[in-house]
């Protein structure tokens, strides 16, 4: 029973870091910018959420939607006041990193004067939270419709950026802006469209996981914030399928440094497979070798 | 000074100013360099921890320590910078982080790690807890000295041949290497430099803040001494002294805003970084906006692309 | 509605009380502070400054808001009932420290150096505390802690004070009884390693095992900010302890209870006064049943003193939530503060720290308190079992 729940228990983890992941992935893939206020983003979709829920007795499924409608509004309007004056400019990358820190201080900052700070929580029985029974390993519904959500958001993700026009737009303005502007493609619009999306998956990722570890605080998203870097870094920056392997790739990790023992050394692991990956395969597990960004 | 007391910055708050300007200037080495390192925090408590255990457990005055710290740091920063220094932008960032928290992780399990290893229970690092009652030996006249000392230094260097590889480095790194500037060399020396300033800046701050831990010295902290540097502005050396000095006095002047103090904090930055996105002191950046608000159309961007 | 509903019902609390003593046009005299031990001040000045250092943004906020309004409803309390004299006011100035050092340090030192307070009350970490507290020292300025529970906060110095039972003081009486109770002979010790607060509670908790000759199986361990437990916890489980004992933060309690539950985990749960939460019983519902806490103060304690309920009904009635044991240690605190001055009958520094090491037997929401020697707490900690859905006595229950 040991092992297996284990191995249930990693699962379960990676599903959630690829969850948080994949928005923070799909930001760095089109702009290749950093974007530190994602977790805060992500924050804001938990506490809609749990607002709708709360306030106005929308079901747990419904509330899910609104969220991510309402954190892909503040991803938007995050890169209106945060990234694109910056881009306009030319301003280096690592100025856009530093607007992100502001923008992350300011959202944070307002939550805690609109939510307050005291940790928050789902009515309780917003969702079955019985450990299903019969099987040989424990598992609760959530967890499994974590696990379900955030792979049909993965694959759907995939699907847009792979086979449909906007997808394709995005990844010619990710290859090169300048050549994507001079084939028509509205640049700063993509720009737009992917910090709605990215905010929208975080808002997703916000509401399963309050619902998940049932605590929400204007800071949760420190909790991840070092942790989604570390992920979509393992599994190849830049990359939708990367984020996913990387989330579970690194709650393997943890989990099996502490079933062996290792808990003291969970976090050393997994930045000392980080440093090596950094070294021996800086495009990611998943990545193919490609140019240097500059 | 009656002025200053009054806006809210005490002589301690002053001392944490000269600090984090040592910090902001040790990432600006490495970014002037061109390179994105975010290892000035583990660095910084290397230095701390190797400071007050010399100055604590072997009762050595401050000037070794702090001589001590920046010597383990710099030795240190060798194998560390060898392999990770070629990598590039945000992995060369990533990797770095990962350092400091390799570092943060070892300091917190070093007495558990060396008692097993040696059979003696070991009193050192102490932790999570931490060292507490360091004696506060840190005066103001020794962050002034050390400050204009590496003032000093820094305009040596940009008027020596280092200095100038140095920016031939980060503007193009293959280019450099064809004009025989040996690269790998200039990266590391850079990357050493820049440790030893973080490990004297750690040493320094622990014998004012009388107690240290492991969390200390974390990812925030990373960010943090980062922001100075980039907010200060990274085209002069005195920009990220500026940006040290503004950081870490605005939270202070801000305190009478009460709940809003972070509301009002995180606004300023927004605004300086996107209004100002080559920092607080670059005059290219200042002629431009002048020229925005008179309505001049301007040509291209002069700041100092870092990244 | 229901803040409405509440202001009545304070009203209709109130209005017997006020009746009865509805002669002159204060107050009634509330139930804590020294009204008969010391005579009303009357050389205090129009307002008598005070500082607080608490963590009023960032992570710790979420302790050290509910500290700010818990001194604040003992600040109106005092000032209403006139307890430091008819012209005299207290006045407590608060400083954020973010959870910050260096900003605990300058909100120390503004408040010591600048702005000239009698005393302060914090800062909310120890962290902070080992940091902040040796200004006031050297300034002859008395800081009590609300919150600080490391082990050595109190030797910085004697205008060093608190009144948070350290870990030391709540563990070693709980474990006894669990032990004894229970017939523990073997559990899983799970705790943060890189929280001083988190990391002292386990030091107690394994001498207090050891001392109790009950075995630890397993040891395993968890970092700030964690929400999974879940592989640390299926390694306790498969070693079947009798009962789990974990040292955490509220936060993290509650998802080690609910994960724990939801493992299969069925034995009795062992916290110490990080469990000490509203919101750890609220948020784990059934799960709860078999948890053992001891602590300091709790809302649910079965066995209140008189003041410690109604310091329970107005924190609610003011704020629409339960207080914790961080507010009844901060309102608590308030009111120390206040009744050193009130008899010292001074705002001198050194006659307030003098005045405030002499409070003995003082009833506070926390009970019968005084400072020991070392200007550390004395009162009687709490061991309490959750039964149906509520908290009750250890020994009481498990007597049966």
């Amino acid at each position: 029973m040991n092992i297996t729940q284990q191995v249930v228990n990693a699962i379960w983890l990676g599903g959630v870091y690829s969850l948080f992941a994949l928005g923070y992935a799909l930001v760095f893939s089109i702009l290749g910018v950093l974007n530190l206020a994602h977790s805060a983003v992500f924050m804001w979709g938990a506490f809609i959420g749990l607002v709708m829920v709360t306030q106005f007795s929308f079901s747990v499924w419904l509330a899910i939607p609104v969220a991510m409608l309402g954190a892909g509004l503040i991803g938007v309007l995050l890169d209106a006041v945060a990234f694109a004056p910056l881009r306009r400019r030319n301003a280096p990358r690592i100025a856009q990193l530093i607007s992100s820190i502001g923008a992350a201080i300011l959202l944070v900052n307002i939550a805690q004067l609109i939510f307050g700070t005291q940790p928050q929580r789902f009515p309780l029985g917003s969702i079955p939270t019985d450990t299903i029974e019969g099987l040989p390993f424990r598992i609760t519904p959530i967890q499994i419709i974590i696990l379900l959500v955030s792979v049909a958001l993965m694959a759907l993700l995939q699907y847009m950026v792979i086979r449909t026009r906007a997808g394709q737009a995005m990844r010619a303005v990710a290859f090169n802006q300048r050549v994507a502007s001079l084939l028509g493609v509205n640049v700063s619009g993509i720009f737009r469209m992917t910090f709605f999306l990215a905010g929208a998956l975080a808002g997703a990722a916000g509401v399963l996981y309050g619902l998940a570890y049932n605590s929400m605080t204007p800071f949760m998203g420190d909790q991840v914030a070092l942790k989604g870097l570390t992920v979509i870094v393992l599994g190849g920056m830049g990359n939708i399928q990367g984020a996913v392997v990387g989330g579970f790739v690194v709650a393997a990790l943890e989990v099996f440094s502490i079933a062996n023992g290792g808990s003291n050394y969970r976090d050393a692991f997994v930045f000392t497979l980080l440093f090596l990956i950094l070294l021996f395969r800086p495009q990611g597990l998943v990545g193919q070798k490609e140019h240097t960004r500059a | 000074m009656e002025f200053l007391r009054s806006i809210g910055i005490t002589e301690i708050v002053m001392q944490f100013m000269l600090i984090n300007a040592i910090l902001g200037l040790s990432m600006y080495l490495v970014l002037y360099t061109g390179m994105f390192s975010l290892a000035n925090a583990g660095f910084m408590s290397i230095g701390a921890y190797t400071g007050v255990i010399l100055t604590q457990n072997f009762n050595q005055p401050l000037w070794v320590g702090l001589i001590g710290g920046m010597v383990v740091a710099g030795v240190l920063a060798v194998p560390i910078g060898l392999p990770v220094l070629r990598l590039k932008d945000i992995y060369l960032a990533i990797a770095t982080i990962g350092f400091g928290e390799v570092v943060r992780i070892l300091i917190l399990n070093f007495d558990t790690l060396a008692g097993s290893i040696t059979g003696e229970s070991v009193r050192l690092t102490r932790g999570a807890l931490g060292i507490t009652g360091i004696p506060k030996i840190t005066e103001t006249w020794h962050l002034l000295a050390f400050l204009v000392v590496t003032g000093f230094i820094m305009i040596r260097l940009h008027r020596s041949r280092f200095g100038r590889a140095m920016a031939a480095v980060r503007q193009d790194e293959p280019a450099a290497a064809n004009m025989g500037i040996n690269v790998v060399y200039t990266k590391n020396m850079v990357f050493i430099m820049s440790a030893v300033l973080a490990a004297a800046a750690g040493v320094l701050k622990a014998h004012l803040t009388r107690t240290i831990s492991p969390g200390d010295y974390g990812f925030d902290q990373a960010v943090s001494i980062l922001a100075f540097a980039v907010l200060g502005g990274t085209s002069t050396w005195v920009g990220p002294l500026v940006g040290g000095f503004v950081l870490t006095a605005l939270p202070e002047i801000l305190r009478d805003f009460k709940q809003y103090r972070g509301i009002v904090n995180g606004s300023i930055l927004l605004l300086v970084i996107v209004y100002l996105p080559g920092g607080m002191v670059n005059p290219a950046g200042w002629s431009q906006m002048w020229a925005r608000l008179r309505g001049k159309k301007q040509g291209d961007t002069l700041t100092t692309e870092v990244s | 509605m229901k803040k409405l509903l509440s202001i009545l019902m304070v009203f209709a609390l109130l209005l017997p009380v006020t009746a009865t003593f509805g002669q002159d046009d204060t107050m009634e005299q509330p139930l804590v502070g020294f009204w008969e031990q010391c005579p009303t001040p009357e050389n205090l000045p129009e307002t008598v400054n005070v500082g607080a250092i608490f963590g009023l943004s960032e992570a710790v906020a979420v302790y050290g808001t509910a500290q700010q309004n818990a001194v604040q409803l003992a600040v109106d309390e005092i000032n209403a009932s006139h307890y430091l004299g008819e012209n005299s006011a207290l006045v407590v100035m608060f400083e954020d420290s973010a959870g910050n050092r260096d900003q605990a340090i300058a909100a120390m030192t503004k408040l010591v150096e600048e702005d000239g307070v009698v005393a302060v009350l914090g800062p909310t970490l120890s962290s902070e505390a080992f940091a902040a507290d040796p200004v006031a020292q050297e300034n002859s300025t008395v800081v009590m802690g609300v919150s600080n529970t490391a082990n050595g906060i109190t030797e910085m110095g004697d205008y060093v004070f608190r009144d948070s039972l350290p870990e030391g003081a709540v563990i070693p009486g709980t474990i006894a009884q669990a032990a004894e109770i229970l017939g523990l002979a073997k559990v899983g010790l799970f705790y943060g390693n890189d929280d001083d607060f988190t990391v002292s509670g386990y030091e107690v908790f394994k001498a207090a095992l050891e001392e109790n000759g009950i075995e630890i199986l397993s040891e395993e361990t968890f970092a700030k900010g964690d929400v999974d437990f879940n592989a640390q916890l299926t390694n306790l489980i498969a070693a079947e302890p009798d009962a789990l004992v974990v040292s955490a933060l509220a936060a993290e309690a509650t998802q080690i209870i609910l994960q724990a539950r939801a493992l299969g985990y069925e034995g009795p749960i062992i916290g110490g006064n990080g469990f000490n939460s509203p919101a750890v019983l609220r948020d784990t519902g059934a799960d709860s049943e078999g948890l053992i806490v001891g602590g300091a103060w709790n809302y649910g304690n079965p066995n209140p003193t008189e003041s410690s309920v109604q310091f329970v009904e107005m924190y609610e009635a003011a704020y629409e939530m339960s207080p914790d044991q961080f507010a009844a240690q901060a309102y608590t605190g308030a009111w120390l503060m206040a009744t050193a001055i009130r008899c010292a009958d001074s705002t001198d520094r050194t006659a307030v720290r003098d005045s405030l090491a002499g409070i003995a037997d003082f009833d506070s929401p926390l009970g019968v308190f005084s400072f020991d020697e070392d200007r550390n707490p004395v009162h009687d900690p709490i061991a309490q079992i959750v039964v149906d859905g509520k908290f009750q006595p250890l020994a009481l229950v498990m007597g049966e």
